[in-house]
C-alpha cells in the first residue's frame, strides 16, 4: 500500500484513476491544480507522485522541485508523448517514470511497483515498531502500550502532538496493530472546503449537485471495516460538524443526494496539532464532537522529550536515503552528539529534513553526512537563549525574560510592550530600572 | 508538425486516455465488487468520452482541411 498524490488537470481522470488505484489498496490524494497540489504536499508526505507537467496555473515541474526539498517520493509523469521522456530525463534524474497515454492497469500497476516493493522493504526493517514506528525511549515504549491496547478495542483515537511529531505513522500503526480486514482511508479536513467536505466524507449520488456526474462514495464507505483517518480534524468549519457527528453517532450515513441508509463500520483515528487546552479555549471542536472521537485520546511525545531516540531516527533516515540513492553515506560521532542535542522544534519532520539536506551535502571522499552550521529553519520556535519556564526559575527571572522578550519583540516600544503585558507604562519603567541597577 | 496541431492532438488523447482508465475501472468492478449500477456509470462515461474524442478529431480535420486550401499555411 503506497500513499499517492494524483496531479491532473483532467477531472474525469483523476475522479476515474484515484479509485482505480482505490481499488488496488493505495490512499490516494488528488488535485487539479498546482496550487492546490502544493498546498497538499505542505501538509503531507507521500510515496509516490503521478504529475501531469502542463498544470493550468503552473508547470509540474516547479512541483517537482519543491518536492525535492521537503519529501522523498517516487515520482511518475503522465505524458501523451514519449518523447517528452527524453526532455525530462537529464532534468530530473533516474528516480522517475513515465505512464504514456492512452494508460491502461498494466501501465499503472508496473510504474507502481518500484514504490511498493520499497516500502515493503522498508517496512521489513525489524528496528520498526508496528512497521513504522522509530524508538526504544520511554515515551515511545508508552506510546506503543497505548497503541497495542487500543488496537484491541473499536475505541476511536484521537491523535495529539506537536506538528511534525508523526501523527500519521501513528494512524498507521494503530490500523496495522488493529488486523482489520479494511483499509486505512486518510481525509485532511483542512484541505477541504465547507462545500467539498460533505461529499468527501459521506459520498455523493448521481446529479446530486452541479458536477456530480456519477456517484461517489465518501471516505466513511471506503474505510468501512477498516481505519478512517481525518487529519486536522479542528479545521473542519464547525457548521458540518453534527453530519459527522450525526454518523459517529449512528454508524450509519446517508450520499449527499440519496435516500439510503448505509451502515459503516470503521475505527476514526482523529488527529489535530492543538493541545487540549486549546480545542477547549478556541472551541474550534464541539464537545459533543470531541467526546465521539476522543475515546481514547493520545498524546505523541515531542521529539525534544525523546532525544535518546534521535541517533535511532538518524540511522533510519540514513538507511532509508542510502537504499533510495543506491550510495553508502554514514555519520560520525560529532555530527550524531550535534543531531543529539538540537531541539527540533519541527520534530521527526525536521530532523528527517535536515538528514536529507546533510545527505545531499555529504563529503564524496570520507562518505559522511556534512551538517550545515547550524539547524534553523524559518518555522524554528526555539531560540539560542532558551527562554521560557523551566524548573527551578524563580517567578521574577520568568517575568524578567518576558518583560525583555516583549520589548525585543517590539523593538524597545514601551507603550506597546506594557499594553500587551497588560501592566501600566509606570510599572514597565519601574521593573526595567531595577533589572539596571542589578546588572550595574 | 506546427503547435495548434499539437494541441489538437493533445485535446483528443485525453478523452481516449479516460476511455482507456475507465474500461480498466469497469472490469476491476465487475471482477471485484460486482457492482452494477457502478459499472453502468463507468459506461456512461466512456459513451461521453467517445463523444468529446469524436468533437476533438472533427475540430482537427477541419483545421487540417483549412489550412490545406489556405495558400497562407
Amino acid at each position: 500500500m503506497a500513499k499517492i498524490l494524483l496531479v491532473d488537470d483532467d477531472q474525469t481522470f483523476v475522479n476515474t484513476t484515484r479509485e482505480l488505484l482505490e481499488m488496488l489498496g493505495h490512499i490516494v490524494a488528488s488535485a487539479t491544480s498546482f496550487s492546490s497540489a502544493k498546498e497538499i504536499l505542505n501538509r503531507q508526505s507521500f510515496d509516490h507522485l503521478i504529475l501531469d507537467l502542463i498544470l493550468p496555473d503552473g508547470s509540474g515541474l516547479n512541483l517537482l522541485e519543491s518536492i525535492e526539498d521537503h519529501n522523498s517520493c517516487s515520482v511518475t509523469l503522465v505524458t501523451g508523448h514519449p518523447s517528452v521522456k527524453s526532455l525530462v530525463k537529464d532534468l530530473l534524474g533516474p528516480n522517475i517514470s513515465y505512464l504514456i497515454k492512452p494508460i491502461d492497469l498494466q501501465q499503472l500497476k508496473a510504474a507502481l511497483d518500484t514504490t511498493t516493493s520499497s516500502i515493503a522493504e522498508l517496512n521489513s526493517d525489524k528496528d520498526l515498531h508496528f512497521g513504522c514506528l522509530v524508538g526504544e525511549s520511554k515515551p515511545m515504549t508508552n506510546l506503543y502500550q497505548q497503541i497495542e491496547r487500543v488496537a484491541k478495542t473499536k475505541a476511536n483515537v484521537m491523535l495529539m502532538g506537536e506538528s511534525g511529531v508523526g501523527k500519521e505513522m501513528v494512524a498507521s500503526a494503530i490500523h496495522s496493530a488493529s488486523q482489520v480486514k479494511g483499509d486505512l482511508v486518510a481525509a485532511n479536513c483542512g484541505a477541504l472546503t465547507s462545500e467539498l467536505i460533505g461529499s468527501e466524507l459521506f459520498g455523493h449520488e448521481k446529479g446530486a449537485f452541479t458536477g456530480a456526474i456519477q456517484r461517489k462514495e465518501g471516505v466513511f464507505e471506503r474505510s468501512n471495516g477498516g481505519t478512517l483517518f481525518l487529519d486536522e480534524v479542528t479545521e473542519m468549519p464547525i457548521d458540518q460538524q453534527p453530519n459527522l457527528l450525526r454518523v459517529l453517532e449512528t454508524q450509519k450515513l446517508t450520499r449527499i443526494g440519496g435516500t439510503e441508509l448505509i451502515n459503516v463500520n470503521c475505527r476514526v483515528v482523529s488527529a489535530t496539532n492543538r493541545s487540549e487546552a486549546q480545542l477547549a479555549e478556541e472551541k474550534c471542536l464541539r464537545e459533543d464532537m470531541y467526546y465521539r472521537l476522543a475515546v481514547f485520546p493520545i498524546t505523541i511525545p515531542p521529539l525534544r522529550e525523546r532525544k535518546e531516540d534521535i541517533p535511532l531516527l538518524v540511522e533510519h533516515f540514513i538507511k532509508g536515503f542510502n537504499r533510495e540513492y543506491e550510495s553508502d553515506i554514514g555519520v560520525d560521532e560529532k555530527s550524531l552528539e550535534r543531531l543529539s542535542t538540537y531541539d527540533w522544534p519541527g520534530n521527526v519532520r525536521e530532523l528527517r529534513h535536515a538528514i536529507h539536506r546533510a545527505y545531499i551535502m555529504a563529503d564524496v571522499t570520507t562518505n559522511l553526512l556534512v551538517l550545515p552550521e547550524n539547524f534553523t529553519s524559518p518555522f524554528s520556535k526555539a531560540e539560542n537563549s532558551s527562554p521560557g519556564i523551566t524548573v527551578g526559575k524563580t517567578v521574577e527571572d520568568v517575568e524578567r525574560e518576558l518583560i525583555e522578550s516583549t520589548l525585543k519583540h517590539y523593538d524597545g516600544d514601551k507603550k506597546k510592550t506594557a499594553e500587551v503585558l497588560g501592566v501600566s507604562l509606570k510599572t514597565l519603567y519601574n521593573r526595567l530600572n531595577s533589572y539596571s541597577e542589578e546588572t550595574a | 508538425m506546427n503547435e495548434d496541431v499539437k494541441k489538437l492532438i493533445h485535446d483528443a488523447r485525453n478523452p481516449l486516455n479516460n476511455i482507456s482508465v475507465n474500461a480498466e475501472l469497469g472490469k476491476l468492478t465487475l471482477e471485484t465488487i460486482n457492482d452494477k449500477e457502478k459499472a453502468m456509470a463507468i459506461f456512461d462515461t466512456i459513451v461521453n468520452e467517445c463523444k468529446r474524442c469524436s468533437q476533438s478529431l472533427d475540430v482537427l480535420s477541419s483545421y487540417l482541411k483549412d489550412s490545406k486550401s489556405s495558400p497562407d499555411e
